[in-house]
């Protein structure tokens, strides 16, 4: 079994609204925690390796060493100034460029999706790119007699797939499973010794300047502004069995419960 | 600050932040007021290698530099001091010695089940009558067969309440050899389950309450010879080697609550609104947060001064001196402001703060109160000049 998993560098905070990519500032994107300890018990199950996958800017190259600690074999970072300013369709096309340069693989795992842009839209374009099957918001990854079924939980339904063959793309749902810490020991190694991260570039895996990066990209961003949310307080009254029943009622009409 | 650190050092932060957050954050009150050791925690810290942070691979540990220890101990006082003080006292004063002066049976023996964190290591040192003078210490060992006999009453032994292996610092034979009764003060390991060995109830503390820290008796208890840590008469040696290291974890943990109080006299100051503006907008305010963050930057700054001079193999005695005593008193000074900014809420335990307040306090009296720190590092300026 080789699974691939796709992670991205995500920034968390930008103070005053502005952006910059700097190593302190950059985290593992948190939905992909999920998909990576996907992977490795896919791995412990059935054996295999893991392959971890990630497009972006040079600071990136940490989020794999750390996925290296949590028990990823090998890390690859699809890196590039033509890159800059792809949008999900550029990256979805790169990556699938990446993913057939690792290839074979069986399962190609993502987040749902990034902490920091939120579209939910790479996993399933590459996954079209590569003409594979695709399973969305995976809960569980069972296997008997050789054949695997996929659980996925969507709006209150549970729904179960069967896989006729790898490979297939999924993308992993937060409640899934329990993502491990890596150890302080394996840490220190992925980040001390000349731990090897394999870079591709746009040549390696295939691609040219204008398929990717800012002229493959056909999402024009306008400007992005914060919303003011107007809050108002109100003060629920009565005993608390009455304010607890109207709390409920109006969470109801709001359609936040139901 | 991060010119300092390499990536490594940012992924352990944020990694160890992850799980401090996650696993002990939530329960850090709780833990103070029931004055409990949270072992559901302890074990998972164990098999992540907390408890062997700087030790060798091959021996069980996590094998990092002492800029990562540094870091570690300062985000687990961020979130719980007494969890902190737990874990740095056994790698630096318990561990570290032993890895150090033990011989290579003695490192096979003990170090590797301390390392996984499966078992819990103390550094007995202080009794009713020797505190800041170790020297004044009364315990004894009396050569007897392949064993000492050891009579010794430590008190104020963190992790007491739970430790397995026991450096106990006593007089090997004081009254054949006069020499012992002044300086010959020597380290026999002792474990729990020895018979003769009892621990006393927990001490009810101010602060670091989740800590069980106690007193530890040895009567007549039994210890094999072979359990002689380093060569008779090396006490103080040992001593002073565990404590330069101990007080650069005891700074990283005085460092990491003084941060945790600063975090939340910002919270705080930017959601209370008085006289109607947010009280951050009061000068009074703005200055407590100002001296609280420069106070803070500085600390940090000779805390990792003082870890990456161990790690490039550097004196670093006087750094981690001058390190354990500014940040002992900046937690102390920081914590008393946070309380401040929060006011009557920050008398109360309906807010962190309270704790960190009290957490603090005590950076300034154990592994050498500050006025002990200002006599060495006086020492040492003065010798230089
Ligand atoms: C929570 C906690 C955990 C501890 N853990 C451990 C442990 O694991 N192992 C261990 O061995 N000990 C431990 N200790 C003991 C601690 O190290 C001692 O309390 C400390 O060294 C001070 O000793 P003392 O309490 O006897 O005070 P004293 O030495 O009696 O000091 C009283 C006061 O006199 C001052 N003073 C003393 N001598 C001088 C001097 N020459 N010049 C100027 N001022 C002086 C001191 O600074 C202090 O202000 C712990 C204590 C606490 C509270």
């Amino acid at each position: 079994m080789h699974s691939i998993v796709c992670i991205k560098s995500v920034v968390l905070s930008t103070p005053k609204g502005r952006m910059s990519r700097s190593p302190e500032k950059s985290v593992l994107n948190p939905f992909d925690r999920w998909a990576l300890e996907m992977a490795l018990q896919i791995k412990e199950a059935h054996g295999g390796t893991v392959t971890a996958l990630s497009m972006g800017p040079p600071a990136s190259e940490s989020i794999l060493r750390e996925a290296m600690a949590m028990g990823v074999d090998q890390g690859v970072l699809l890196c590039d100034r033509a890159f800059a300013a792809s949008d999900t369709l550029a990256t979805s096309r790169s990556l699938t460029a990446a993913v057939r340069h690792l290839s074979p693989f069986d399962f190609l795992l993502f987040g749902v999706c990034a902490a920091d842009s939120d579209t939910g839209q790479v996993g399933p374009q590459t996954a079209s790119f590569l003409d594979i099957p695709m399973v969305g918001h995976v809960t569980r990854v069972e296997s008997a007699n050789g054949v695997f079924t996929l659980h996925r939980q969507l709006d209150g339904f549970l729904e179960q797939y069967e896989l006729a063959s790898p490979p297939v793309a999924m993308t992993i749902h937060p409640a899934a499973v329990e993502p491990r810490d890596p150890t302080l020991g394996a840490l220190g190694t992925a980040f001390d010794s000349a731990f090897p991260i394999t870079c591709l570039d746009i040549a390696a895996v295939g691609l040219e300047p204008r398929q990717v990066g800012v002229f493959g990209s056909p999402t024009r961003v306008l400007s992005v502004k914060p919303v003011d949310k107007k809050r108002v307080c109100e003060w629920i009254q009565g005993d608390p069995a009455i304010q607890a029943d109207i709390l409920v009622e109006k969470l109801v009409k709001a359609g936040l419960v139901g | 600050m991060d010119m300092l650190l390499e990536e490594k050092h940012r992924a352990v932060r944020q990694s160890v932040r992850r799980f401090c957050e996650r696993e002990i954050k939530p329960i850090a009150a709780e833990i103070d007021q029931e004055a409990r050791f949270p072992w559901e925690v302890i074990e998972k810290m164990g098999r992540l290698g907390y408890f062997g942070i700087q030790v060798p691979e091959s021996l069980g540990g996590a094998n990092l530099d002492a800029v990562s220890y540094a870091i570690i101990v300062e985000e687990i006082a961020r979130v719980s001091g007494a969890i902190a003080l737990c874990v740095t006292v056994h790698n630096s004063v318990a561990v570290f010695p032993l890895l150090t002066f033990g011989t290579p049976d003695q490192i096979q023996k003990w170090v590797p089940p301390l390392a996984r964190g499966e078992k819990i290591g103390a550094f007995c040192l202080t009794e009713p009558n020797a505190g800041s003078d170790a020297g004044g210490i009364e315990a004894t060992a009396i050569a007897d067969g392949d064993t000492f006999k050891v009579n010794a009453n430590k008190v104020f032994v963190t992790n007491g309440g739970v430790a397995d292996t026991c450096l106990i610092f006593c007089r090997i034979n004081p009254s054949q050899d006069p020499s012992a009764a002044r300086t010959g003060i020597s380290v026999v390991v002792a474990e729990r389950g020895t018979p003769g060995f009892t621990t006393g109830d927990l001490e009810d503390l101010c602060g670091m309450r989740a800590n069980p820290v106690c007193s530890i008796r040895l009567s007549d208890c039994r210890v094999p010879k072979e359990n002689l840590l380093g060569k008779a008469g090396n006490g103080l040696k040992i001593g002073l080697a565990a404590l330069d290291t101990g007080r650069m974890g005891i700074a990283a943990q005085a460092l990491g609550i003084a941060q945790a109080a600063l975090e939340e006299g910002i919270r705080y100051a930017n959601q209370r609104h008085q006289f109607g503006v947010p009280i951050a907008r009061h000068a009074s305010i703005q200055n407590m947060i100002a001296d609280m963050a420069t106070q803070v930057d500085a600390a940090r700054l000779m805390v990792y001064r003082a870890a990456l001079l161990k790690d490039k193999k550097q004196p670093f005695s006087k750094a981690s001196a001058m390190a354990k005593l500014f940040a002992a008193e900046t937690a102390a000074k920081v914590t008393d402001l946070a309380v401040q900014i929060h006011g009557g809420y920050g008398y109360s335990k309906a807010y962190p703060v309270e704790r960190y307040y009290r957490d603090a306090r005590v950076t300034r009296i154990y592994e050498g109160t500050s006025e002990i720190h200002r006599m060495v590092i006086a020492k040492s300026v003065l010798q230089e000049g």
